[in-house]
């Protein structure tokens, strides 16, 4: 399994990252993490998806939507490395177990002060994922606006 | 027999008189009194209909299932961040703009 947080690091320095964590099992249909909870721990996916949603009004009642699903090698969670340190979406299995590693940020931090070659890699990937994450909403934000647009000038 | 007829037709020419006397007073009062009796509003009655009385009914907008509608919008989701990557791994303006086929929004 290659995790794209751990994208460059040799053999010995991946091992070295994942011992830091915990693997968890996320049984189906329950919550990884929720929105605004403290976020301490980020989490690469070994097995199954995660499924992200965003509570949203629909008819009178709060229902999550649905905001992406990730798979294994991605890694969910990064708000645990941003402050404010809280997450800022839902994250649960939705349709089978998943199972992942929880890498705690003090043994992260921890780990880098004391290879900052590593740190410095894990960090560039990082801000790919992000920088991805970015492009991706900043472009499905303004097709939804063009489609504004067009409505309101029909 | 004369004094009868004529005593009767003396009598009832007095009766009509007092009649209308009184009539005529009571006529007069009920005029110049400057409160008037308030009449009851009637509401103009709806025309009636030759073959019906109820009025057609528009119909109800159709309203799926809220299990249906949430995964209308999973699935306009998926298909906008499908079409999302497809701009970020090529980017240009036709691929930006490309319509989605999502029926959610269609």
């Amino acid at each position: 399994m290659t995790h794209e947080l751990l994208n460059g690091l040799s053999s010995a320095e991946v091992e070295q990252v994942l011992r830091l964590g915990t693997r968890l099992i996320v049984p189906t249909g329950t919550s990884l993490f929720r929105l605004g909870d403290q976020a301490d721990r980020l989490f690469l996916i070994e097995r199954g998806r995660i499924k992200l949603t965003l509570p949203m009004q629909v008819r009178g009642r709060e229902e999550d939507i649905f905001v992406e699903e990730r798979s294994p090698g991605q890694t969910v969670g990064w708000s645990a490395l941003i402050p404010p340190y809280r997450f800022t979406l839902t994250a649960t299995a939705p349709l089978l177990e998943a199972e992942v590693v929880a890498l705690p940020r003090e043994a992260l931090r921890h780990y880098f002060a004391a290879n900052p070659a590593a740190g410095h890699k894990v960090a560039l990937n990082l801000a790919v994922v992000i920088g991805h994450r970015l492009q991706l909403f900043q472009t499905m934000w303004l097709r939804e606006m063009q489609r504004t647009v067009e409505v309101r000038s029909a | 027999m004369d004094m009868l007829l004529i005593g009767l037709c003396l009598g009832a020419a007095g009766v009509v008189f007092v009649a209308l006397a009184f009539g005529a007073a009571i006529r007069s009062e009920s005029w110049n009194s400057d409160v008037r009796p308030e009449l009851p509003l009637v509401k103009a009655a709806a025309p009636s209909r030759f073959f019906s009385e109820r009025l057609p009914i528009p119909p109800a907008p159709l309203q799926v299932p809220i299990e249906v509608l949430l995964l209308q919008i999973e699935n306009h989701v998926r298909l906008e961040q499908a079409a999302a990557e497809s701009f970020i791994a090529f980017p240009t303006q036709a691929l930006l703009h490309s319509k989605t086929t999502s029926p959610f929004v269609n």
